[in-house]
C-alpha cells in the first residue's frame, strides 16, 4: 500500500501523468494569490517539488487528489513566503528568477489578469482569522466543496463547515465575496 | 519550451537524482534479473587497511555464536574459508577488483526469488556489516547443505576520502542451497563510480 501511495514520487510516468493533470489548476491557484509571473512559475515548480517530498502522505481513498494537492500548494506558498524562496532546489534559475520566454510571460500574465477579482477577494478577507480565511479561500476562490477543503486543510468536514459559516457571516457586507460561491 | 515543460523536465531530473541518492545510501541492489530469479547484493563500503603488517584478516567468535570478521587485505581467501568451515560455516569467498562482479546467480539463492522474499530471509540475515569494523556472520542462517557466498569488491577511495583508509570494499553476500557455481568474473553492470574520480581500468582478479 505504501508503495502505491508514493508511486507519484518514484515512478516518472505516474508523476508526469499527475503533473499534466494538475499543472493548469495549480498555476491558476497561484495566479489567484501572486501577481508576478516569474514568482508564479517558480511556485509551480516548488509545489510539485513538495509533491515529491510529501507523496507519502497522499492517500488515494481519502478524496480527490486536487484537494490534497491544494493543501500541498497552500503549505508551499506559506513556507515560501516565509523564506521568500531565495534558494530554489531546482536548477533553471538565473539571478534568482526563473527564465521565462515572452510566450510564457504573456500566458502567465493573462492568467494572473483573469484572476484579478479573486485577488480582490483576498484583500477583503484580510480581516478574517487565518483558520476561517483558509476555508473560505478554498471554497469561494478555488471552488472546492467543503469536504474537499477539509481534506486540503487536514481538518474534519464539520469543522470546515463551521468556520466557513462564521467567515461568511463576517463578510456579509461584501457582495464581491459571495459572488461565484457555490451553493 | 513552455515553462510547464521546462519545470517537468527539472522535476524528472530531481527524481532521478533522488533515486540515485537512495541507491547510494541503502545499497541493497537487486541484480541478475536476466538470469532466473534475482540475486540480491548487500553492498556497503567498509574500510580496508592496506600496507600494514597485520594478518590478512581476523576472525573472532562471539558469545552468542555469531562470528566477527575483519578484513585487512584481499588475500588468503582459501584460508579464511577453512577458518569459517571450522566454525561450522561453509563459505565461498571471492575477492574482486573494482568494477567487477561474479556473473549471474551462482546457485539456488535462499530468498532470491523476489525483493519481498529477500526481506528477512536467511540470505538477508546471514551477514551484517559493521561499518568501519568488518562484518558479522550469523551461522544460524546457514543451514545444512547450504553455503554462504560472499564476493568482496574493492572500492578505491576518492580524493575527499583521503583521510580515511585508501581502500574500501563492498560485499555481495547470500546463502546458496546445494552446489555453488564458481565465480565467472564480469564487468559489474551496476558499478557506480560516478562520484569517484579516475574510474579504475578493468583488470580481472
Amino acid at each position: 500500500m505504501h508503495r502505491k501511495r508514493a508511486e507519484i514520487a518514484t515512478d516518472q510516468v505516474a508523476f508526469e501523468a499527475f503533473y499534466r493533470r494538475h499543472v493548469d489548476a495549480i498555476t491558476l491557484f497561484l495566479a489567484r494569490r501572486v501577481e508576478d509571473p516569474h514568482t508564479v512559475a517558480d511556485l509551480v515548480a516548488e509545489v510539485f517539488l513538495a509533491v515529491l517530498d510529501s507523496a507519502r502522505t497522499y492517500q488515494p481513498g481519502l478524496g480527490p487528489e486536487l484537494a490534497w494537492l491544494y493543501g500541498v500548494a497552500r503549505n508551499t506558498l506559506s513556507s515560501e513566503r516565509r523564506r521568500a524562496f531565495k534558494e530554489s532546489r531546482l536548477t533553471n534559475r538565473v539571478g534568482g528568477r526563473r527564465v521565462l520566454d515572452t510566450d510564457d510571460l504573456a500566458r502567465l500574465e493573462e492568467r494572473i489578469d483573469a484572476e484579478r477579482s479573486a485577488r480582490e477577494v483576498f484583500k477583503a478577507m484580510a480581516d478574517l482569522s487565518e483558520r476561517e480565511r483558509a476555508v473560505l479561500e478554498l471554497v469561494v476562490v478555488d471552488q472546492l466543496t467543503v469536504t474537499e477543503a477539509a481534506i486540503a486543510l487536514g481538518i474534519r468536514p464539520g469543522t470546515a463547515k463551521v468556520r466557513l459559516h462564521r467567515a461568511r457571516r463576517k463578510l456579509q457586507a461584501l457582495p464581491l465575496v459571495m459572488e461565484g460561491a457555490p451553493g | 519550451m513552455r515553462f510547464e515543460e521546462q519545470i517537468l523536465m527539472e522535476l524528472k531530473a530531481e527524481m532521478t537524482a533522488r533515486a540515485e541518492r537512495r541507491h547510494r545510501t541503502r545499497r541493497r541492489l537487486f541484480t541478475g534479473a536476466a538470469v532466473a530469479g534475482l540475486a540480491a547484493v548487500t553492498a556497503i563500503a567498509v574500510p580496508l587497511l592496506t600496507g600494514s603488517e597485520q594478518p590478512a584478516y581476523a576472525v573472532a567468535e562471539n558469545a552468542d555464536g555469531t562470528i566477527n570478521v575483519q578484513l585487512n587485505e584481499f588475500r588468503d581467501a582459501d584460508k579464511l574459508e577453512r577458518d569459517l568451515e571450522r566454525l561450522k560455516v561453509p563459505a565461498d569467498i571471492t575477492y574482486l577488483k573494482p568494477g567487477k562482479s561474479c556473473e549471474g546467480n551462482r546457485g539456488k539463492i535462499v530468498g532470491g526469488a523476489s525483493p519481498e522474499e529477500w526481506e528477512g530471509s536467511a540470505s538477508d540475515k546471514a551477514v551484517r556489516l559493521r561499518p568501519g569494523k568488518g562484518f558479522t556472520i550469523d551461522p544460524r542462517h546457514v543451514g545444512t547443505g547450504q553455503t554462504l557466498v560472499m564476493a568482496f569488491t574493492e572500492r578505491t577511495g576518492g580524493a575527499a576520502e583521503a583521510a580515511k583508509p585508501a581502500v574500501q570494499w563492498q560485499l555481495a553476500a547470500y546463502v546458496v542451497e546445494g552446489q555453488v557455481k564458481p565465480c565467472v568474473v564480469v564487468d559489474d553492470p551496476l558499478w557506480d563510480d560516478a562520484d569517484r574520480p579516475g574510474r579504475p581500468s578493468p583488470a580481472s582478479s
